[in-house]
């Protein structure tokens, strides 16, 4: 599997500003993976985005896009990535189609938008203006835009954020069934629902540095603790015991726990992604 | 269909939905209606003032509105990720506040001709309407992207106004001296009227007309190279 981006020793400053917001990160988006970038709000990750989507240009470091200098890519470059931005980006006055159509009209290729409004619930709102849309009706179509041009890479940021858990999986699943199709995709979220249920990999960037980039379940294995609570119902009361991973087929205390049947619940000691962010970026979800 | 014309039709397209055409076009009527109790002489003074006003002023105010507009609905990001250049996007947007200077020209050019029966030569009011419209285009653009929300703006118009549109009509209502007319040219403003009073009234003068347009080109260039798309770039990346 090659890389959609090779990202070396990127380093960024905004003119206004007294110190470097990007301070020499490296990493790759693997074609065909979710990439998850996290962090605290500031940390970078915005910035990082709006770099490779090319919208800030003047870096230090080299990008490569499928192995080309992400420099030397023209306006075609936009041919091939889809951005979903966190806030709604449509023409209020316009309807949701009318809207879909004038982006579409500026790709080559196209996908169909009634299949895609379809599948977000927004094709019999079709004809209702933008600006009569509610917050989650705005971000699905704000989907249904970075879809329009069947991209190979997709740039999503905070992609499900102020959706119901129903709206949310739709989109969660289109998003699986595009990288199953060997789309890439490049996550920006704090949502760690969202970090857990689609991301192959993970980074998380705080004050402009990359301070670890693993899988979820590495991440799980690395920050958890080896061990597994049992909850027992013991004399007519709820009783717990924690017991060492290693080993544990031949702990008798806990195989006579077992043998009883008086077993409730047994957890393992996996850290949510909610305590490694924590625990990563020093900084409360909230 | 080209890029080009696709944004442009766009455009076109919003500001008919924003309003903002129509409210235009209204305006351009309402001026027909005075001219309907006007004479021959006084309505050739008074038409090419309507023409400046619509082709500088007014097409500052509009283009601040369509620019603030969008800025709040986060459009300008989500054009700026599509297969187009900004070159083109920012051209799209000049040719439609043209549009607006335009349809202000060709409205009270109509008028003048069916209430007075008054006739000039067209072409070079249109050349010289698509000229200013550029130029202010371009000062729209800078005052816009230089200004955090509408009101700001407006601020700025006022600004503007006061600095470079009132001596002008200072100047042509004999209230300043015209040996200070060369040191007007300086204000887009007095420019654009020199050319929009020459091509109604037909009253040349060859260098300060021949200046006006030259000026004007060359601060429409300026503008749009050195501020208007390195701004506007920056305002996008923000968001």
């Amino acid at each position: 599997m090659g890389a959609a981006f090779n990202v070396e020793n990127l380093t960024f400053k905004y003119p206004s500003s007294g110190e470097d917001t990007i301070k020499g990160i490296s990493f790759d988006v693997l074609e065909g993976e979710i990439f998850g970038l996290l962090g605290p709000s500031g940390a970078g990750k915005s910035t990082t985005q709006k770099i490779l989507i090319k919208l800030l240009e003047d870096y230090r470091g080299t990008i490569k896009y499928f192995g080309r200098s992400l420099n030397s890519m023209d306006n075609s470059f936009y041919e091939e990535i889809g951005v979903g931005f966190e806030v709604p980006v449509h023409f209020s006055k316009l309807t949701a189609l009318e809207n879909m159509k004038f982006f579409s009209g500026f790709y080559k290729k196209t996908a169909n938008i009634q299949e895609l409004m379809e599948r977000v619930g927004l094709w019999e709102y079709r004809d209702v203006k933008v600006g009569e849309f509610s917050k989650g009706m705005k971000v699905r179509l704000n989907f249904v835009r970075a879809m329009l041009n069947n991209p190979r890479v997709l740039f999503l940021d905070e992609v499900t954020n102020g959706l119901d858990p129903k709206n949310a999986r739709i989109i969660k699943d289109m998003i699986a069934e595009y990288r199953a199709d060997g789309g890439t995709v490049f996550l920006s979220t704090h949502l760690m629902n969202d970090v857990e249920q689609l991301c192959d990999r993970i980074a998380f960037c705080v004050n402009g540095r990359l301070v670890e980039t693993s899988t979820p379940r590495e991440l799980k294995l690395k920050y958890g603790k080896r061990e597994v609570k049992v909850e027992y119902r013991e004399n007519g009361t709820i009783a717990s015991a924690v017991f060492p991973l290693d080993g544990i087929g031949f702990n008798d205390e806990f195989q006579k726990l077992l043998k009883s049947g008086k077993i409730e619940t047994i957890h393992s000691g996996e850290t949510s992604m909610e305590e490694i962010f924590i625990i990563v970026t020093g900084v409360e979800l909230k | 269909m080209s890029i080009l014309i696709k944004l442009a039709m766009g455009e076109l397209k919003r500001l008919v939905r924003y309003k903002i055409l129509p409210v235009s076009l209204a305006t351009a009527i309402i001026w027909i209606v005075f001219f309907l109790f006007l004479s021959e002489t006084e309505a050739l003074e008074i038409a090419p003032l309507l023409i400046i006003v619509d082709a500088a002023a007014m097409s500052i105010l509009l283009l601040g509105a369509s620019h603030h507009l969008e800025k709040q609905e986060g459009t300008i990001r989500t054009m700026m990720v599509m297969p187009v250049s900004l070159g083109q996007i920012l051209t799209a947007k000049t040719a439609a506040s043209m549009v607006l200077a335009l349809e202000s020209a060709v409205v009270t050019s109509a008028a003048l001709f069916f209430i007075h029966g008054i006739t000039f030569n067209y072409g070079l009011l249109l050349l010289f309407v698509a000229i200013a419209g550029a130029a202010h285009a371009a000062i729209g653009f800078f005052i816009s992207l230089r200004s955090r929300d509408f009101t700001y703006m407006l601020v700025l118009l006022m600004a503007y106004m006061f600095l470079f549109t009132i001596p002008s009509f200072l100047l042509n209502l004999g209230l300043i001296d015209v040996k200070y007319e060369w040191l007007l040219m300086l204000s887009p403003s007095h420019s654009a009227s020199r050319l929009i009073i020459s091509a109604v009234t037909g009253d040349f003068d060859l260098v300060l007309t021949t200046a006006g347009c030259l000026y004007l080109i060359l601060l429409t260039a300026v503008l749009f190279k050195f501020t208007v798309y390195p701004m506007f770039k920056d305002n996008a990346a923000r968001g």
